[in-house]
């Protein structure tokens, strides 16, 4: 076998036109060798198929040399300068100090805001205990006066009720006064004269004078009044008053 | 790896203060532009942060075992920024870069010393975020309640996308589109619950940009971002104590968290909840808690006003009015609140004599004092 005198151990694995090229001694006549045909045609198809590889191998190379390229480039990406760097430093910092300076504005008005907000509460608040002790006051000395005593340090809680309740006894009052005054005014003008004040028993009459100070001429028909004749703008003028709390 | 040059050259940058983070990341932005869109735009809380883990980083790398898992879970919770595998090798590359920019005597030798220590680094905290794979990196968790509780102070109602499973106690990173790019945490005031929502009480601090937001702005339906769960602040459950929990502010909100986990899932045990707030606008979940102690007989709640003299409530700050009511001995302590809060009480406690292993602490802080107008950032 010749292959353009070149052995095949020498050159390499055989290229394509190795192939192409390659001639065979001919079989004796004791040993025919292969079909010529046959031979050939497989020696093309061989050799078609080894140059699509060689090129595949070559296209191959090239991709991976670029490839290689494009990482050594990426590698050694030159480092920005230090200009560049240094501009958007800079640029980086001008926006901290805008947010930073936003935040502060924004702090100082919400904190100048609360502690506006809490004073008017504390003043507030302030101003509602007054109003609370006041009306504990009012409250121990109705007490006081009317002889019950509750026992213990009531609460805020508790105190507040009392002085809703104390403010709905003052509207009731006003309410009951106004009826009592008319009631009175009217008995006044129709009973003038027929009034006696036997009618009433001596310890309410005392009560009386002592808690409205009006004399016996007066409470008697304010007596007589309640007892026979109710108010006329409805109820009875006790309703007006929270049932649940007494005064004392 | 030669660490103590390497100490010697992240010396020499810090030295510079904040030049030095401030360079790495105008280096990072401008050699890979898209990672910038992963920051706020102030970066001045940011550069504070990364060198402050740097050097912890670097104080820890001779003990390997307390830096992994923190490497670990710092991977984890990068997940939520939208941090991949493949980012690290930048911020590698303009780490070193940084580096060389600050140190005159920047050799082969530390460079090869900082790559491989990087690459150490890089690789526990990709490895970190893969392990939690099966975790989505962020939940979106829309707002179905909110809640103006007082002035400055809402409770939020949120539906994560997907089950978040937490334990009580546990604090959740969260962002809101209309602060982008800024994370705070905030800890849920409910155990799991089975619809999935978590209770979140939100104070807003002056000229805090989120929390402002949230109190003043948010809505219902937005749709806020939720990292994974962290925290320390668990239920001991080795323990079957009875339990003393002190709340100042919103502190409350891990407070409720775990009387939410001691009412579904037990062991059964006395519960004392004390809160403290300057005054009594301070309460703000009131009703609450009142429905609480109803609900649970083994609940005790005492409100205290610090700052308020005519009040129907308890006076004095809470550590006092805690012991007040004593004796706490046998308990383990929850105490939760604003720093100067949580020292002074648990500084009580321990002097009661309630050992310090049996006390559990969180403190609640403004995320961040904001940077200054020059871009300082000051704890």
């Amino acid at each position: 076998m010749t292959s353009n005198d070149r052995t095949p151990y020498e050159a390499g694995p055989p290229t394509a036109d190795d192939l192409r090229a390659v001639q065979f001694t001919a079989a004796s006549m004791l040993h025919p060798g292969y079909t010529d045909r046959e031979v050939d045609e497989f020696v093309a198809l061989a050799a078609d198929q080894l140059a699509r590889l060689t090129e595949e191998n070559a296209q191959l190379r090239d991709q991976l040399r670029g490839m290689q390229e494009h990482v050594a480039a990426v590698a050694s990406q030159p480092s920005p300068s230090d200009q560049a760097v240094g501009i958007l430093a800079t640029a980086q910092r001008t926006a901290d100090q805008y947010v930073a300076e936003a935040e502060d504005f924004s702090r100082q008005m919400t904190s100048e805001a609360r502690a506006q907000y809490e004073e008017q509460l504390t003043q507030a608040r302030e101003k509602a205990g007054a109003i609370i002790q006041a009306a504990q006051e009012a409250r121990a000395a109705i007490v006081a006066a009317g002889g019950t005593a509750t026992g213990g340090g009531p609460d805020t809680a508790e105190l507040q009720e009392q002085v809703a309740y104390l403010k709905a006894f003052g509207q009731a009052c006003r309410v009951q006064l106004r009826s009592y005054l008319e009631a009175l005014l009217s008995d006044v003008e129709t009973e003038w004269g027929r009034a006696h004040p036997a009618v009433l028993p001596p310890a309410l009459l005392a009560q009386r004078d002592q808690q409205i100070g009006p004399g016996p001429d007066a409470a008697m028909p304010f007596h007589s009044n309640a007892a026979t004749d109710p108010p006329a703008e409805g109820g009875t003028p006790a309703a007006a008053v929270p049932a649940t709390r007494s005064p004392s | 790896m030669d660490i103590p040059a390497m100490r010697a050259s992240f010396g020499k940058a810090a030295a510079h203060g904040d030049q030095a983070p401030l360079w790495f990341y105008s280096h990072l932005f401008l050699t890979h532009p898209e990672t910038r869109e992963m920051f706020p735009v102030s970066m001045a809380h940011q550069r504070d942060r990364l060198f402050a883990a740097l050097g912890d980083v670097l104080a820890r790398v001779d003990d390997l075992d307390a830096l992994v898992p923190i490497l670990q879970q710092l991977g984890q919770d990068h997940r939520k920024f939208g941090t991949l595998a493949a980012h690290y090798p930048a911020v590698g590359a303009s780490l070193l870069a940084t580096l060389e920019h600050f140190d005159d005597e920047w050799s082969d030798e530390l460079a090869a010393s900082w790559t491989e220590a990087y690459g150490v680094i890089a690789e526990v905290m990709i490895g970190g975020a893969e392990d939690a794979s099966d975790q989505p990196p962020w939940w979106e968790a829309e707002v179905v309640a909110h809640d103006r509780r007082t002035i400055d102070v809402a409770v939020l109602q949120v539906r994560p996308n997907a089950p978040l499973d937490h334990l009580p106690g546990q604090s959740i990173s969260l962002e809101s589109d209309r602060r982008p790019r800024l994370w705070r945490w905030y800890s849920p005031a409910n155990a799991p619950r089975p619809d999935g929502l978590l209770e979140l009480h939100v104070k807003a601090r002056d000229g805090g940009p989120v929390s402002t937001a949230l109190v003043r702005l948010a809505q219902v339906g937005d749709v806020l971002r939720l990292g994974p769960p962290v925290g320390h602040l668990a239920l001991d459950t080795e323990s079957d104590r009875d339990l003393l929990l002190v709340a100042g502010g919103t502190g409350l909100a891990p407070m409720k968290a775990l009387i939410d986990q001691v009412a579904r899932q037990g062991p059964p045990r006395r519960v004392d909840l004390f809160v403290g707030a300057r005054t009594e606008d301070g309460f703000y979940d009131r009703a609450d808690l009142r429905r609480l102690e109803q609900e649970h007989a083994w609940l005790t709640v005492t409100c205290a006003v610090s700052h308020e003299k005519v009040s129907s409530l308890e006076h004095g700050d809470i550590g006092d009015v805690v012991l007040r009511h004593g004796p706490w001995t046998s308990r383990d302590a929850y105490v939760a609140g604003n720093p100067a809060m949580v020292e002074d009480t648990v500084t009580r406690l321990h002097q009661h004599g309630v050992p310090m292993a049996r006390i559990r602490t969180e403190v609640f802080a403004a995320s961040r004092p904001s940077p200054t107008v020059d871009g300082k950032v000051t704890e």
